[in-house]
């Protein structure tokens, strides 16, 4: 397993061990599943890879998901990327990191407001097909007007805290 | 010439011992309970072996290291239950926390992927290849290992492969000329006199210990037999115990001329590539074969790929439409002393074998399961779940409703609208929507 310290520089692997408590044996577990995952072997995950499994396509969700492990929104994850995103779901990040990570999958262009055609968008990935485009809207312009405080016609992340609540999400454990 | 001599002396007396002490009794079906010894000796070792690793790497890191535990502790909570809903209520904001955590929990732990790679073993059992996690401990393990690596490649590999020559030629010999003879129940009992032998050559090379379970539900002519599949080896197991037809293509080379001789001493039914591809013709012959109470019975194997024997996956269910009865068979394989999975994609048959040959033993169990027939008002689909379950369970595997096709083909987008449909449904069902 020496290729683990190929893929992170010293400063990048000493930053990320600090910040999520990862042990080498922990890294090496995931770097063992990435492996798995990239069945091109080009060291990076592309969109493609992911849908080849099952689970994964299975999920309406899930390219927004990809799109958020994709910090440098170069269409693939790379195995930084991919420990990254991981650490931002454990369940040892607070409630603030979960709620972002669920503002982020509706914010697409990462400009830290949701507008109208974003959350369309997103809910149209969650429903497909099985409510048109006029009864969508609807709920789309009700949800908006719910969560509106300050009247612009969009979300920001204050607003968001504020109507959500977390459940509990992703245990890890090592 | 003295050395030529010598070496000839060596080779015969070899050769004498081996016939003496391996193929005679395989004849009779008699064991010489050399392999039961060198199993004891194997095992005592390992566990030695398993003491002295635990003794020497601290102990949190035992923990950390157990192979079973994934990276993620997975919530298999129902969409209903996940989005903390009753029918009907509104869509929120936090409802993609679900489909996201789901998203989530698939990219870093799925359970498809897992199962088309070797089992990972909770501790080493002294072979290189499974060696993932594993320091080194000690001078005495490391000896013990080197020990290891002459015996498995010096003594045991040439023996085995001597002995897998003799039983594939013997094979093909043997049913040549019992196909000469006309049909009759003397060629029927000669057929399945060399089928056994061979088998139980085969199975000596592959130094394996199978221990058969309920022996009283043994498949019966006209019947087919429908079992796990973990790696060609499967086969040879089965055919030990008794004779079965068995279904398969026509390859070309070695496999070939085994095919193309075993159908001359008794009916197994082969079909071309191109015949494969119809299933109609396909279902017609395999019903034809049952439907002839004197013939042996069939043996499929309805997952159509090779699981790494954690897990059944999808019962296809073209074997379950031909009516008859279903003999169920469950195999697990012991991954201690070796690992029977067959990865395609990493290995062709011929370096396969070769890590056959070079691991400890392979050591299985084989249950026999009552029968079973498709019951009124059954589908062909839900019976094969039925038996899958049943082997599943027999055979203290997890059970999967993953196609196992999906190691090599893509996955299909009616996943995907399921999902959304049943979410649709929640949001929309008590007319809140005008």
């Amino acid at each position: 397993m020496g290729n683990t310290q190929a893929i992170l520089s010293e400063k990048d692997q000493k930053d990320l061990l600090q910040a999520a408590n990862f042990s080498e044996a922990d890294i090496k577990k995931m770097y063992k599943r990435f492996v798995e995952l990239d069945t091109n072997k080009n060291g990076q995950l592309d969109p493609q890879e992911l849908f080849n499994v099952p689970e994964i396509s299975e999920n309406p969700l899930v390219k927004r998901v990809i799109s958020i492990f994709d910090s440098n929104s170069d269409g693939k994850v790379s195995f930084v990327e991919f420990l990254v995103g991981i650490t931002k779901l454990a369940s040892s990040t607070d409630d603030f990191q979960k709620k972002k990570f669920a503002f982020d999958i509706y914010d697409l262009n990462k400009d830290g407001m949701i507008s109208n055609g974003e959350l369309f968008t997103v809910m149209k990935m969650m429903v497909g097909n099985n409510l048109n485009d006029v009864q969508l809207q609807q709920l789309v312009d009700r949800t908006i007007i719910q969560a509106d405080k300050d009247g612009d016609g969009m979300i920001s992340f204050d607003e968001f805290k504020d109507v959500t609540i977390i459940f509990e999400i992703i245990m890890l454990h090592f | 010439m003295e050395g030529a001599e010598l070496a000839g002396k060596i080779l015969s007396t070899w050769l004498t011992l081996v016939l003496g002490f391996i193929l005679l009794p395989s004849v009779f079906g008699v064991s010489l309970g050399i392999s039961e010894i060198y199993m004891k000796i194997l095992v005592k070792t390992l566990e030695w072996a398993t003491i002295r690793i635990e003794k020497g790497t601290p102990k949190e890191s035992i923990l950390k290291n157990s192979a079973s535990v994934g990276i993620i502790q997975r919530d298999e909570s129902p969409m209903e239950k996940g989005l903390s809903g009753l029918r009907g209520r509104d869509f929120e904001l936090s409802d993609v926390f679900y489909f996201s955590k789901k998203g989530f929990e698939a990219i870093v732990e799925d359970e498809v992927t897992q199962r088309f790679s070797s089992e990972e073993l909770v501790s080493w059992n002294l072979l290189t290849r499974t060696n993932v996690n594993f320091q080194y401990i000690s001078l005495r393990l490391t000896m013990v290992w080197v020990l290891g690596v002459i015996v498995r490649y010096c003594v045991l590999l040439p023996l085995r492969v001597t002995l897998a020559f003799i039983g594939i030629s013997l094979l093909v010999i043997g049913t040549t000329l019992v196909g000469q003879l006309p049909d009759s129940s003397l060629k029927n009992w000669l057929s399945e006199l060399v089928h056994l032998t061979c088998c139980r050559i085969c199975v000596r090379s592959l130094s394996g210990t199978i221990h058969y379970h309920n022996k009283q539900y043994r498949p019966q002519k006209g019947g087919i037999c429908v079992a796990n599949h973990t790696s060609p080896i499967d086969v040879l197991i089965l055919t030990t115990d008794g004779c079965y037809a068995m279904v398969g293509q026509v390859h070309g080379g070695l496999m070939g001329i085994i095919q193309r001789a075993m159908v001359k001493a008794c009916p197994h039914v082969w079909f071309e590539r191109s015949e494969m591809k119809d299933r109609h013709l396909v279902t017609k012959r395999l019903k034809e074969h049952i439907a002839d109470k004197k013939k042996l019975p069939i043996l499929i194997f309805p997952e159509g790929t090779c699981i790494n024997n954690t897990s059944v996956m999808m019962f296809k269910k073209g074997s379950f439409e031909i009516g008859g009865t279903i003999h169920p068979v469950a195999i697990k394989y012991n991954p201690q002393f070796g690992d029977a999975f067959w990865n395609s994609s990493k290995y062709n048959m011929v370096s396969y074998l070769l890590r056959m040959m070079t691991s400890w033993a392979i050591v299985c169990d084989v249950w026999y399961m009552p029968a079973m027939t498709r019951e009124e008002g059954e589908d062909a689909v839900q019976f094969a779940n039925r038996v899958k379950s049943a082997i599943a369970i027999q055979g203290g595997l997890t059970e999967l409703p993953w196609d196992g096709g999906l190691k090599r083909a893509k996955v299909k987008d009616t996943l995907k609208e399921e999902q959304q449909k049943n979410y649709s449904k929640m949001i929309v069902g008590n007319g809140s929507l005008s």
